[in-house]
């Protein structure tokens, strides 16, 4: 049985009490930080750069699991230390890895590639390994210090109802798992209750070959790799590859404009003695596509980003889950600096999804669900910043269907 | 006495503010002492070779950048630590300009006086935001397209640590004076301070953001004082 306990204290004690040890943390950071590098560190005449940030997220208990990414994992209650590092051998190649503390525990290799570009007076590269997302505008802000606020949006964080190795036997199982997408189970495939999917996990790094290219104001990017949006992988689970892409094309030095697409199978094999005659878990697959725009001029920076994905599901039982699942997002964010060490930001983003018919009622397959949230960043030096956000949620199912949620953030990056 | 000492102040005042103006160091000229002053001339001597100046490893890139110029980080600053008086009267006002070129700061040390006005152009086809939060001067010109030029005037000494918000390995430093007896040092570290009335200073190596050497010097009227400066 799951114990879930939350500070109740009210928030008239909380924010004072906040900002009190933000003070107090601030004077100390700053005299800390002196000693501290301030920039990439490099060595071997530049041919090895080390870069690196940690940071400290507290946030207030979180019983509607809006801000996991996993089923122990709160974006919003962690310590992660990460390390990043590029080697430079030659001209033409480079290797580039990170390597992340998470939750103070959890140690992974986030990134780890090769690039290589085959002229070097030509903005052309070829990247093998674990490689960066190709898919969508946010998966560029990987580090703390570049998001405007402190959790992340809906469509790259947020657990959905769905898993690889389970799958609903109709439309019925489907939807009595709206709002649970930190424990799911189904009765087709594992019959554990664990996690469900984000629709873009920005968690982790996808493995596969990249290429990208940048002509102008053009720049294109496409990769083969094993996993899918929602479940990046370090090794295949299904046989059938992922296929990306993504253009943008800067208008300006204020406006660029990009629009992304990825197809790829999405179940695990293990499904596959439990899916009809003749299926396997590679003719499921997972489609999205996304547009996306970012403007800035002066003190202020905007950015917007539109995306859809689709995922097929086994047609198993009545009701049948006849057609593909759909899910909507769309993310607004915006930044203003007031003061040259202050700025205020805001993200605005909603998920939805397509109904699906039930044997009793017709519903959207997941619980919509809505965020906004506010923050404020002051630097206290160039690399040491410190962020206090509130954070609102609402979701139209699920046993919690809103909460507001206070959060902290100490950043330290070279 | 005091008229005295303006006159003597006002052929370096004007070199320096006539050298300002391009934005390179003050203070250097070849010219002959004037007025009975002297000079300090040497190299300033690095013993520890600076780290090149990187971009973070870029692990969330689906390419590498595009090339970029490096800035020279043998430049160095020598100056003295303490200035006859009358040398901090009158502050006549000048413009320096800090460049912003293939994603570099031009140049990457600017040692200015104070009231100096400066400039600020974007040379580059991106945006950048130059910013500092140094206690001397903190300000944010914002994000601006190339041919905009913005300006800040340096109107307390210190040092200035300047950054652009959007390109992270861009750094610059612009050091304030209340006197004119400083110059950038040449790619080899050798440095002139002229026209510097007869008397004992401390004379200062400065690199990449600190102090590295002091040294005491005795001027005399007429003639210039060899120094180097050895950091330990």
């Amino acid at each position: 049985m799951l114990r879930i306990r939350r500070l109740y204290w009210p928030h008239v004690f909380l924010v004072p009490l906040l900002h009190l040890l933000a003070c107090v943390l601030l004077v100390a950071t700053h005299a800390f930080a002196q000693g501290l590098p301030t920039e990439a560190i490099s060595v071997a005449n530049g041919r090895v750069v080390f870069g690196g940030e940690v940071f400290v997220t507290a946030g207030e208990e979180d019983p509607g699991w809006f801000n996991y990414t996993g089923y122990e994992y709160n974006a919003l209650r962690n310590f992660r230390a990460s390390l990043s590092t590029e080697v430079r051998p030659s001209s033409h190649v480079q290797f580039l890895a990170e390597i992340r503390l998470d939750h103070g525990e959890h140690l992974s290799a986030y990134a780890m590639f090769m690039r290589v570009r085959p002229w070097p007076e030509r903005r052309f590269d070829v990247q093998v390994g674990r490689v960066p997302p190709t898919f969508g505008a946010f998966t560029r802000t990987i580090y703390a210090y570049e998001n405007v606020v402190i959790g992340q949006p809906l469509a790259y964080q947020y657990l959905l109802s769905l898993r690889t190795d389970a799958v609903p036997s109709n439309a019925d199982d489907l939807l009595v798992q709206r709002g649970s997408g930190w424990l799911t189970q189904y009765p087709v495939g594992s019959s554990e209750r664990t996690t469900g999917l984000p629709v873009f996990n920005n968690n982790r790094y996808d493995t596969g070959v990249q290429v990208h290219g940048v002509k102008g104001p053009f720049e294109w990017t496409g990769a083969v790799t094993t996993g899918s949006l929602s479940d990046p992988r370090l090794s295949d689970n299904n046989g059938r590859p992922q296929l990306a892409g993504r253009a943008i094309v800067q208008l300006g030095p204020a406006i660029k404009v990009g629009a992304s697409g990825a197809r790829g199978a999405w179940l695990d094999n293990s499904l596959n003695p439990d899916l009809p005659r003749g299926e396997t878990a590679s003719d499921f697959r997972q489609a999205a596509w996304a547009v996306d725009a970012e403007a800035s001029a002066g003190r202020w920076l905007a950015r917007a980003e539109f995306l859809q994905s689709s995922w097929q599901l086994p047609e198993l039982g009545t009701p049948y889950i006849t057609a593909p699942i759909t899910a909507r997002s769309l993310i607004v964010e915006a930044r203003v600096k007031l003061l040259p060490s202050l700025s205020i930001a805001g993200r605005g983003d909603v998920l939805t999804f397509d109904d699906l018919a039930g044997s009793r009622e017709t519903l959207p397959w997941e619980a919509p669900t809505r965020r906004f949230e506010g923050a404020l960043t002051f630097k206290v030096t160039r690399n040491v910043n410190f962020k206090t956000a509130v954070q609102w949620n609402k979701r139209d199912g699920g046993r919690v269907r809103h909460d507001t949620l206070l959060a902290g953030q100490i950043v330290y990056w070279f | 006495m005091r008229l005295t000492a303006r006159l003597a102040i006002l052929p370096c005042a004007l070199a320096a503010t006539a050298l300002m103006a391009d934005g390179s160091a003050v203070g250097a000229s070849a010219a002959a002492q004037s007025g009975g002053t002297g000079g300090i001339r040497g190299r300033l001597v690095l013993s520890r070779t600076p780290r090149s100046n990187e971009r973070r490893p870029e692990v969330a890139s689906p390419g590498a950048a595009g090339p970029r110029d490096r800035p020279d980080l043998r430049v160095g600053v020598v100056y003295l630590d303490q200035a006859p008086r009358a040398a901090f009267e009158e502050p006549r006002p000048a413009r320096a300009t800090m460049d912003q070129r293939n994603e570099r700061f031009v140049p990457h040390v600017l040692p200015v006086m104070v009231g100096t006005m400066v400039d600020f152009p974007n040379s580059d086809a991106t945006y950048h935001n130059v910013f500092s939060l140094s206690r001397a001067k903190r300000f944010d010109l914002g994000r601006y397209a190339s041919g905009n030029t913005k300006s800040v005037r340096m109107d307390r000494p210190g040092v200035i640590r300047v950054f652009c918000d959007i390109h992270s390995h861009m750094n610059a430093f612009i050091l304030v004076f209340a006197h004119p007896f400083f110059d950038t040092t040449d790619p080899e570290g050798r440095f002139q301070l002229a026209n510097v009335p007869p008397g004992t200073y401390t004379v200062v190596g400065w690199h990449e953001g600190e102090p590295r050497v002091t040294r005491p010097v005795t001027v005399t009227g007429g003639a210039w004082t060899d120094l180097d400066l050895l950091e330990p």
